[in-house]
């Protein structure tokens, strides 16, 4: 419970989700595309494959992510997204970071 | 962070990634060979057929390009849909060449009919402006910056290969020569972006078969 007057710090609602690094950096790419596949993610993030897959778990685990498994051929081919709430998460946590860093001083 | 992460350039990063292969510059450099085989072609073939033989030639190479992409790019690179911003973007450069075209198409029958006449270097120039135009444009609005190369190169082409012809005596109004310039240019540069695709960007050891997991 917050003290009377006191205000809760933005810092506070910051989602901790999308918050770790690697995440974020998967998220702005599913920010800015409509989708990717594991190979393109992999290389714009440099994450390796298995850290990709577990940081895509934790994402689709929160409703932020969708990913769509398939077939290319004869290989299983996944592609991700992301999902409104994971839109509605993002700007939100875009609003919050600028909110508690737009004011620092140089 | 030494580089500054914004939005616009996560999005212009993805786009050059998912394109910067090579392949379509090597299509362009084929498309120039046109203009600078067509003309030595046309005395033995007819202005028709000398630049109706490049359509099977063009649809080889363009499905050597697809299958290079799906086979040998895509896994390296892996594949991407783009968002509606985009897209928009693709379908005002598509009208903006779609502009450019009809513009020279009309120019190019002015020039046949004998309609309007002007003074021989008017019409080389009037081409060169429009190819310059159509590049330029196409660097803009795609984010490449090397198509203001190939801008300069094939904008060029018309006016000094009238110079060549009239101070030099080129043949074929001296396209062999400028646009056979510009289309080598091209297609080296393609085919080395794609070799340095290829060796800086193997293919994943998890490969598909672990994506799964």
């Amino acid at each position: 419970m917050e003290s009377p007057g006191v205000g809760r710090h933005p810092l506070a609602d910051v989602d901790q989700v999308i918050h770790a690094p690697a995440r974020l950096m998967v998220l702005t790419y599913l920010y800015v595309v409509e989708s990717a596949d594991y190979v393109f993610l992999s290389r714009m993030t440099g994450l390796t494959w298995g850290n990709l897959a577990t940081h895509l778990a934790k994402l689709e685990k929160a409703g932020y992510v969708a990913i769509t498994k398939g077939f290319k051929g004869k290989k299983p081919h996944s592609t991700v997204s992301l999902t409104m709430q994971g839109r509605a998460a993002f700007c939100e946590y875009r609003r919050n970071m600028q909110s508690v860093l737009g004011d620092l001083p140089e | 962070m030494s580089r500054q992460l914004s939005l616009q350039e996560a999005e212009r990063r993805a786009f050059t990634t998912a394109y910067e292969d090579g392949l379509w510059d090597v299509l362009l450099g084929c498309f120039l060979l046109l203009f600078a085989v067509a003309p030595p072609l046309s005395r033995s073939l007819g202005d028709f057929w000398s630049s109706a033989v490049f359509l099977p030639f063009w649809g080889l190479v363009y499905a050597l390009i697809r299958w290079l992409r799906t086979n040998m790019v895509a896994p390296r690179i892996g594949t991407v849909r783009f968002g509606r911003a985009r897209r928009t973007r693709l379908a005002l450069f598509s009208r903006a060449m779609l502009v450019i075209n009809l513009a020279a198409l009309i120019l190019g029958l002015l020039v046949a009919t004998g309609v309007g006449r002007v003074p021989g270097s008017v019409i080389p120039i009037l081409f060169g402006l429009l190819l310059l135009i159509g590049f330029n444009l196409a660097a803009v609005l795609l984010g490449i910056s090397r198509l203001h190369l190939y801008g300069l190169l094939v904008g060029l082409s018309p006016l000094v290969g009238e110079w060549l012809y009239t101070h030099r005596s080129a043949t074929h109004h001296g396209f062999p020569v400028t646009f056979g310039t510009s289309a080598a240019v091209a297609i080296i540069i393609g085919v080395g972006i794609f070799i340095r695709v290829l060796r800086s960007q193997p293919i994943s050891e998890c490969g598909t078969s672990s994506e799964d997991t």
